[in-house]
């Protein structure tokens, strides 16, 4: 959420973003390998450490700037899809994945990116993932259609490979710093004549926030 | 926004902190702004009964419930007291009877209060709260019947709290002071209240921030613990406070697990294979440390129970898979832990948590991401029908009205089970049982071929002497003893010149 910037907003120079990321799509594009490859740099591999991957944290350094990136991943199932909004809610950024082999989870994706727009409008940085590119032959979403969708969505486009570790970096690398924009716009925005404790209360202000405030008090009765 | 009222709540002149006597101790409204000494002398002095000033832990619980049955006593003398010096409540003179009965109500709620507290802390609340209300002085069991748990609390604390020094006093005086002002603001809802604590939470860590020159993680130590000492001390008042529907909100949610019963962990789809002895153990924690989320009161400590719990699912899937687990896997298996232990008042440990926890801990870290799933996987409960079970609407709906259990009717179609009966494949319990079953007349066989051997042992060992003998006897006939029949000769027969010795020396001759 926004406010974990705020949190993170030291008086001193050091100054240090938290992000929240979800990991949508379907279930077997390979949200997890993409994740596990990022924070890992494993891919199917026996000797995986980690416990779970479900939840996993990277630490970056961008242009001096500290970030901590938490990225949630959720389950993809079809039955699970109306609980998407208890997991994205407070989220800077969101990653669509879809298989490039499979139209139908690209349409998936597209149901995502409605949604998202209009849980959390323009706050959050969409990307849209076409995964899978060393199964290319079997491609059966066009790059051209692909990537016209994302830019009349206002989100980036990549083409990424979890098992040749293809353009992930790029991917998570450009997230962070177009989210660190975003939060640095808004700062610059509240921060314009207001007084210092309420630039500290940003965050909480987001928090309760009219329409946000609703899903979030009744997640559990109605969501 | 509501940071002003806020602010003004919390900057308490001092002098209104302190004991009315002027001891110098700081006072506390539960007991009429008197310091818990002078509050005591002053009890003493009324109620005429020796209370053990004794401050030993070991023997609080034990005093208190000591005062818990003096309290139904106490109480009444000091009823009859007030009845006589009407003086005392000027304004309400008038109103004599019906006070009176009032106050009878309450007694009988007190002493309800002082027995069972410990089962209906709702009620308790209520309770003290009228009383706090009607200006009333409240038995020493009720103002103490925080107890053990803060007085614990309270002590660490203040023990962290001298590390820091200077801030730690000011800190302290902080948190006790926005203590004073959440008791007065009884009639808040829920809402209100959880703003009133997360404004509390932003403007501590700011001031937190500035004196330790942003050092965040000791902000975040001592933001902790301010968390621990707030949340216990008010958590009476606020968990489930009867302003809201949770109460009503957590039988529904029991009673809809419960007729969720037959829920099979193969219609969830869950990676989890609890016949292997490992991962049902890890099933078995995971439902036990969702279970004890109830039992803490700081939102922290009921995030670390859904984390621990979360943990041993992953351990289950991971020995079941061998691979890390994914969202994909953990939520179903999460979904069945929730349905197999059905938590005790799930709904409201959930709204408590989300209102009262600090949010730096619950929005981004890796606990929040649990709670978050334990949310989805709650909602999902309540949400789930046939479709989210691959079941037909018909199926669904005789499963959920107990006309056809699936675990029947599954076991002939599905699982051809293997000849090891049809509930091994659902029930662990069973399964350890057939397993055990197993084991034992696995056990029976080795002893039955142990006895055979033992038998036939034996049997060689009674006909090995015969043998021997009959060799022996055999022997015995192929080479009998002849004894050659030794001709006696005397011993100087060969000497021929014997005949020649003179008479003495001739050799006299016996017959062998």
């Amino acid at each position: 959420m926004a406010a974990a910037a705020a949190a993170g907003g030291n008086s001193g120079g050091g100054k240090t973003y938290s992000f929240k990321v979800v990991l949508l799509g379907e279930g077997c594009v390979g949200k997890t390998s993409l994740v596990l490859r990022y924070c890992e740099n494993k891919f199917n591999d026996k000797h995986i450490t980690t416990l779970q991957a479900s939840f996993l944290t990277k630490k970056l350094n961008i242009t001096g700037k500290r970030v901590n990136l938490a990225i949630w991943d959720t389950a993809g199932q079809e039955r699970f899809h109306a609980l998407g909004p208890i997991y994205y809610r407070d989220s800077n950024g969101a990653i669509l994945v879809y298989d490039i082999t499979d139209e139908d989870s690209f349409q998936k994706v597209k149901n995502w990116v409605k949604e998202l727009r209009k849980m959390l409008g323009n706050e959050i940085c969409l990307c849209i993932v076409g995964n899978k590119i060393d199964l290319d032959k079997d491609r059966h979403v066009s790059v051209e259609e692909a990537e016209s969708y994302a830019e009349s969505v206002g989100a980036k486009h990549y083409h990424t490979s979890a098992k040749l570790n293809k353009g992930i970096e790029e991917l998570f690398l450009d997230l962070c710093k177009r989210m660190m924009e975003t939060a640095q716009a808004e700062e610059r925005m509240k921060g314009n004549g207001s007084s210092q404790a309420a630039s500290s209360r940003r965050g909480v202000q987001i928090v309760d926030d009219e329409p946000q405030a609703t899903p979030a008090g009744g997640c559990c009765s109605s969501g | 926004m509501s940071q002003r009222t806020e602010r003004r709540g919390i900057h308490v002149d001092q002098s209104d902190l302190l004991c009315k006597k002027g001891c110098g101790y700081y006072g506390n409204a539960a007991w009429q702004g008197l310091c818990s000494k002078c509050w005591r002398e002053e009890y003493q002095r009324v109620r005429q009964k020796q209370i053990q000033d004794d401050w030993a832990l070991a023997e609080k619980l034990q005093r208190e419930e000591e005062a818990a049955y003096a309290s139904s006593h106490g109480v009444q003398t000091q009823s009859h007291s007030q009845a006589s010096t009407p003086q005392q409540q000027p304004g309400h003179a008038s109103l004599g009877p019906f006070s009176k009965f009032e106050e009878k109500k309450t007694n009988e709620k007190t002493r309800k209060v002082t027995t069972v507290k410990k089962f209906f802390s709702p009620s308790s609340r209520t309770a003290s709260k009228k009383e706090a209300q009607e200006g009333r002085t409240p038995s020493p069991s009720i103002s103490r019947h925080a107890s053990f748990e803060s007085d614990q609390v309270s002590k660490d604390f203040v023990d962290f709290l001298k590390n820091l020094q200077k801030p730690g006093r000011d800190i302290h005086k902080q948190c006790r002071a926005f203590i004073v002002t959440m008791s007065g603001k009884k009639e808040l809802s829920a809402e209100e209240l959880s703003e009133c604590v997360q404004d509390f939470y932003q403007n501590m860590a700011d001031r937190l921030m500035s004196h330790f020159k942003g050092s965040s993680e000791s902000v975040e130590q001592v933001m902790d613990q301010v968390e621990k000492y707030i949340m216990t001390r008010l958590y009476k008042s606020v968990f489930c406070p009867e302003t809201t529907d949770d109460e009503k909100k957590d039988l529904a949610t029991q009673n809809r697990i419960r007729a969720l019963h037959w829920v099979t962990i193969q219609m969830l789809c869950v990676s989890m294979d609890e016949e292997i002895p490992e991962v049902s153990e890890n099933v078995v924690k995971a439902i036990t440390d969702v279970i004890e989320m109830d039992s803490k009161r700081v939102p922290r400590d009921k995030l670390a129970c859904i984390t621990r719990c979360s943990k041993h699912i992953f351990s289950a899937i991971r020995i079941t898979k061998n691979e890390p687990a994914s969202a994909d896997d953990f939520l179903p298996a999460l979904i069945y832990i929730v349905l197999k232990a059905n938590p005790p008042r799930i709904q409201s440990n959930i709204q408590y948590i989300t209102r009262f926890c600090n949010p730096s801990r619950l929005m981004t870290g890796e606990d929040g991401y649990y709670f978050t799933n334990l949310c989805c996987a709650v909602a999902f409960i309540e949400k789930l029908d046939a479709q989210s079970l691959n079941l037909s609407t018909e199926e669904f709906e005789r499963y959920m009205s107990g006309q056809a259990s699936p675990r029947y009717s599954s076991s002939e179609g599905d699982w051809p089970s293997s000849g090891s009966g049809p509930a091994t494949a659902t029930n662990p319990v069973l399964a350890q049982l057939n397993h055990n079953l197993e084991l034992l007349s696995g056990l029976s066989d080795r002893q039955e071929t142990l006895m055979e051997a033992a038998q036939s042992l034996q049997a060689d060992l009674l006909s090995w002497p015969e043998t021997v003998q009959r060799e022996v006897h055999n022997i015995l006939e192929k080479y009998p003893l002849e004894i050659v029949p030794c001709t006696v000769s005397a011993i100087d027969a060969n000497n021929m010149d014997n005949e020649n010795l003179p008479p003495p020396l001739t050799p006299q001759v016996f017959a062998g």
